[in-house]
Parts: structure tokens; C-alpha cells; sequence
């Protein structure tokens, strides 16, 4: 699903985000990325979603190099995938329902089907008694769950989650983490970037830690430091 | 595009046109300003150079006669044998006057008490297409100077230059004002369509995060961009016309006759059309130009 290969990440002037990256996910994987801040955990999921390139390297998502696509190529490999994100990114002025729908029209789906998908999946998320309610008048932890009913919307086969329990308290991140097991168990590959190690032992799947922008370890191979 | 996308578009445009009126009206005004000024010049322009054919198609030159000068059936007969002659035609004192009389309409009046004599007679001499120059009627007039029994030669040649003068300096304006204003609406298009984008920043950075392409993205923009340039050709073209229907009321009959065919024209329907095209060109070119900017990092 994921392959990176001597992946590298400079960061005017000289800021080495990413060195020298050798990443193998499988299909269907669900895998934590951990490290400290500024391990480069979401300079690597934006390199995934291709909101940063890559300086050195090549990316594989879907058996698509998505170092070479141009602005069409990223609209595309974009819509395969759910992204969710610490500060959730919602819009204050839509309602729960509308926020998850837009991400279905923006990709053609019809606006009737939009909604009734976006529906279908605010229910599955307990969110039916307020799917009409805008983002402020949500708790953190519905407003994460509208984010991740907006990621779910397309039938996304990879799911990139940055830190998506950190504005969270433990009861709400707990329940966050099993909406995304969840996801991972119906098949779709899923990607957390965290730092909460508390997260790391009570789910126990892969991890791959990062350390200052190179691959220090990965519990699927152990003992291979800078590359898995 | 699919039709879904369309009307994901159309929607959009909707909401915006009825959430940020203002901003639209802003826009739509320099373009309403800039076409006025552009086009209201250039009727005017078309207007001086009809008039200056006109009177160019039929330069003449009047020749007035000595009181009491004799044999004219023999002096128009010497007139009309010189090649840059076409016609010769007598008016009369008395016709002279009636003439003059006629163009005071209502005022004339203001003749009572007057000799109808007082007026002379003279020659009106039509010229040859092919001597319709300058120094033709400048030889022609010296010609008729040396004539007995006219005592005095006049010729519009001075007001033709004139006048053509004019529709010369109102073309220049025309191109370097309307240069200025097209440049300058370019630029407060630019800015309005960026102050919406950027109002919009937060949803179109959304937008593209769940996969949506540049076009669906820009293409809001650029029809806000198409209907504020329609809707401020037509509010110019509208301008326009209630300045033109103000002017045939006000200006005098008296001045019609200074107008090729005898009346003034409006834009035809082609011109009008060029005008809405123009007007939509604006506006589509000034969202382009801003969102050019704006989406460059889709382009890598």
C-alpha cells in the first residue's frame, strides 16, 4: 500500500525533516508513527498526501509514485484517501451533515446521495441527534467524529490520522482510537501519527518510531534501524 | 465536470452572489465605469468621424456675388466648365433669404423690420470627388477670386482639418483612457476576487485537502468574475442609452443636419454584443489573473 524509498526531507535553509526514509506498509496494516515532536512524523504524512514533495526519494501509495503527479494527480490520490488531523479542520459555518457531505461533492458525488451518505455515517458515529449542530456547539470529541465520518465519506483505502487525539481528553481519545480500529477491521489501511505512548501500549499494533527525522525502530522488524 | 459538480458550482456561485453582495457590486462597478467612459468615446468618436465624411463627401465652396452682378447664366457657365467643379447651383437673394429664415424656425421673428435683400446671392459649387483636397479648393477659390462680379469666396476646408483634428485627439484618448481604465479595473477585479478567495481560504484549503480539483476549485470564481462583467457591460450599455436618449431630446433640430442620414445612432445590436463580450472578457480575465496566484502550488 505504502513504500518509501531513501525518502528525504530538507526544509529551507538547511532543515533535515526526514533522512533517508525506507518504509514498507502492507494492505490493510493499521500502524502507529511515533516519536517526540519534531521527530517529522507529519512531515511524513504530508509528504503521504502530498501536501509537502519530497526532496530525495520516491513514494509509492496505491502503486502510484506520487512524486510525479502534477496538480490533477494529487486531486486524484487525494480522493482515495481519509485524512484526519489534531485541530480537526472544519468548517464553523456548516453543519456537522454539510461538512461531511462536502467532501463527498467535491468528487461527484450527487448533492441527495452526499447527504445521505454523510447521514448514514454521523449515525454510525452517534453523531444522528447532531448532525445538524455546527462545529462550536460540539464537544472536541464529536467534532473529531464529524472529521472522521468526513474522511470515511469517499470509501477511502488509506486513512492518515496526525495526532487525531490530541485535542482530546482520555475517555474521548479512547473512543476516537476505536472508531479507527473500527475502520481498520471493515479493511482500510490506517496510518496515526502520535506521541501519546500511553496510546502505543494500550493498542498494541505496529509502530514505527522516528527520532529526529530518521527511522530509529519498528516493532514489525525489530533490530532494522533505517529501514522496515 | 459532472453534472453533480456543476451543480455543486452553481450552488456556490448562488451562495456567494447572496452573501457577499458588496462585493460583487464593488467589482462590477469600475467595469461599469471603465465601459461607459470606453465606449461613450467611442460613439463619440464615431459620431465626429461620420460627420467629418459627411461633410468631406460634400466639400463646397460659396461663392458670393456683387450686388447687381449681371450675366450669371454666363458666370455659371465658366464656373461649371473648371474640371474640379461637379455642380454649380444659384441661390438667389431672395432664396438666400427664405433659407435663412427657415433655419431660425420659431425665432424668425427676429427679421422683422429687415430688407429681404439684404442677403447676397451666391454660387454653390460642389467639387469632383477627385479634387476634394485642400490645395484644390485653395486653387479653385484663388480662381474664383479673380472672377467679376464675386466678391467673395468661403470654403469649410478650415473646419474640416479642424474637426478632423478632433476625431484624431479622441481616438488617442480613447485608447490611452481606456488603456488606463481597462488596466486599472484589471487590477481592482484582481483584488476583489483575492479578497473573496481569501475570505474563502479556510474552504478552499479544505476543498483541496479532501481531493478537489483545481477547475472545481477556481471555477466558482471565475463564472463570479463572468456575471460581474455581463452585469456591468449591460448596467454601462444601459448608461449609455439614457445619455443618448437625453442628448436627442436636448440637442437642437436644428443641428440634426449636421449628422450623416439625419439622425443620431445608437450602438447596433453587434455593438452592444461586443460590448457584453468585452464587459464578460474583464471579468474573466481579472479572476483568472487573481487566481493564477493563488492556486500556483497546484501546478507542481
Amino acid at each position: 500500500m505504502i513504500r518509501l524509498f531513501h525518502v528525504s526531507k530538507i526544509f529551507p535553509p538547511n532543515y533535515p525533516a526526514l533522512v533517508d526514509i525506507h518504509l514498507q506498509v502492507e494492505k490493510g496494516e493499521f500502524v502507529f508513527l511515533s516519536g517526540p515532536s519534531g521527530a517529522g512524523k507529519t512531515t511524513l504524512l504530508n509528504l503521504l498526501f502530498r501536501d509537502e514533495e519530497a526532496t530525495e526519494g520516491q513514494i509509492i501509495v496505491n502503486g502510484r509514485n506520487i512524486t510525479r503527479l502534477n496538480g490533477a494527480g494529487v486531486a486524484e490520490l487525494r480522493q482515495e484517501l481519509g485524512l484526519v488531523f489534531q485541530e480537526f479542520r472544519l468548517l464553523p459555518s456548516l453543519t456537522a451533515l454539510e461538512n461531511v457531505a462536502l467532501a463527498a461533492e467535491v468528487v461527484g458525488t450527487p448533492r441527495r446521495e452526499s447527504r445521505r451518505k454523510a447521514f448514514t455515517l454521523l449515525r454510525e458515529l452517534g453523531l444522528k441527534d447532531r448532525h445538524d449542530c455546527k462545529p462550536p456547539v460540539l464537544s472536541g470529541g464529536e467534532q473529531q467524529r464529524v472529521a472522521i465520518a468526513r474522511a470515511l465519506v469517499n470509501d477511502p483505502i488509506l486513512v492518515l490520522a496526525d495526532e487525531p487525539t490530541g485535542n482530546l481528553d482520555a475517555e474521548m481519545a479512547e473512543e476516537t482510537m476505536r472508531l479507527l480500529l473500527r475502520i481498520h477491521e471493515q479493511g482500510t489501511t490506517v496510518l496515526i501519527a502520535t506521541h501519546d505512548t500511553g496510546l502505543l501500549e494500550r493498542f498494541s499494533h505496529r509502530v514505527v518510531h522516528l527520532q529526529r527525522g530518521r527511522l530509529t525502530g519498528d516493532s514489525k522488524h525489530p533490530g532494522e534501524e533505517g529501514s522496515a | 465536470m459532472r453534472f453533480a459538480q456543476v451543480s455543486f458550482v452553481s450552488r456556490r456561485v448562488l451562495k456567494s452572489l447572496r452573501e457577499l453582495p458588496w462585493t460583487h457590486v464593488l467589482t462590477a462597478g469600475p467595469m461599469t465605469m471603465t465601459l461607459f467612459i470606453y465606449v461613450g468615446f467611442l460613439l463619440i468618436q464615431e459620431y465626429l468621424h461620420g460627420l467629418l465624411h459627411g461633410w468631406k463627401s460634400q466639400v463646397q465652396v460659396f461663392a458670393y456675388l456683387d450686388n447687381g452682378a449681371g450675366a450669371v447664366d454666363a458666370m455659371v457657365k465658366q464656373v461649371r466648365s473648371y474640371p474640379e467643379v461637379e455642380r454649380v447651383g444659384y441661390v438667389s437673394k431672395a432664396e438666400a433669404w427664405e433659407k435663412f429664415r427657415r433655419s431660425l424656425g420659431a425665432q424668425s421673428g427676429v427679421l422683422e423690420g429687415l430688407n429681404a435683400d439684404i442677403l447676397p446671392a451666391s454660387l454653390e459649387i460642389t467639387l469632383a470627388p477627385s479634387h476634394r483636397s485642400r490645395a484644390a479648393v485653395e486653387g479653385l477659390a484663388r480662381r474664383l477670386r479673380a472672377v467679376a462680379g464675386i466678391s467673395e469666396v468661403e470654403y469649410p476646408e478650415e473646419w474640416v482639418e479642424k474637426l478632423g483634428l478632433l476625431v484624431l485627439g479622441i481616438r488617442w484618448t480613447k485608447w490611452v483612457l481606456g488603456g488606463f481604465l481597462f488596466v486599472a479595473t484589471l487590477l481592482i477585479v484582481g483584488s476583489t476576487v483575492r479578497l473573496a478567495f481569501l475570505a474563502r481560504r479556510d474552504e478552499i484549503e479544505i476543498m483541496q485537502l479532501v481531493g478537489a480539483s483545481a477547475g472545481l476549485i477556481k471555477a466558482p470564481f471565475v463564472i463570479e468574475g463572468m456575471i460581474q462583467g455581463i452585469v456591468g457591460a449591460s448596467l454601462a450599455l444601459f448608461g449609455l442609452w439614457l445619455v443618448f436618449l437625453l442628448l436627442r431630446e436636448r440637442v437642437p433640430s436644428s443641428l440634426a443636419v449636421f449628422v450623416p442620414g439625419g439622425a443620431v445612432r445608437f450602438l447596433d445590436l453587434r455593438g452592444a454584443g461586443v460590448l457584453l463580450v468585452l464587459g464578460l472578457a474583464m471579468g474573466t480575465g481579472g479572476s483568472l489573473f487573481a487566481l493564477r496566484k493563488f492556486l500556483k502550488r497546484w501546478g507542481r
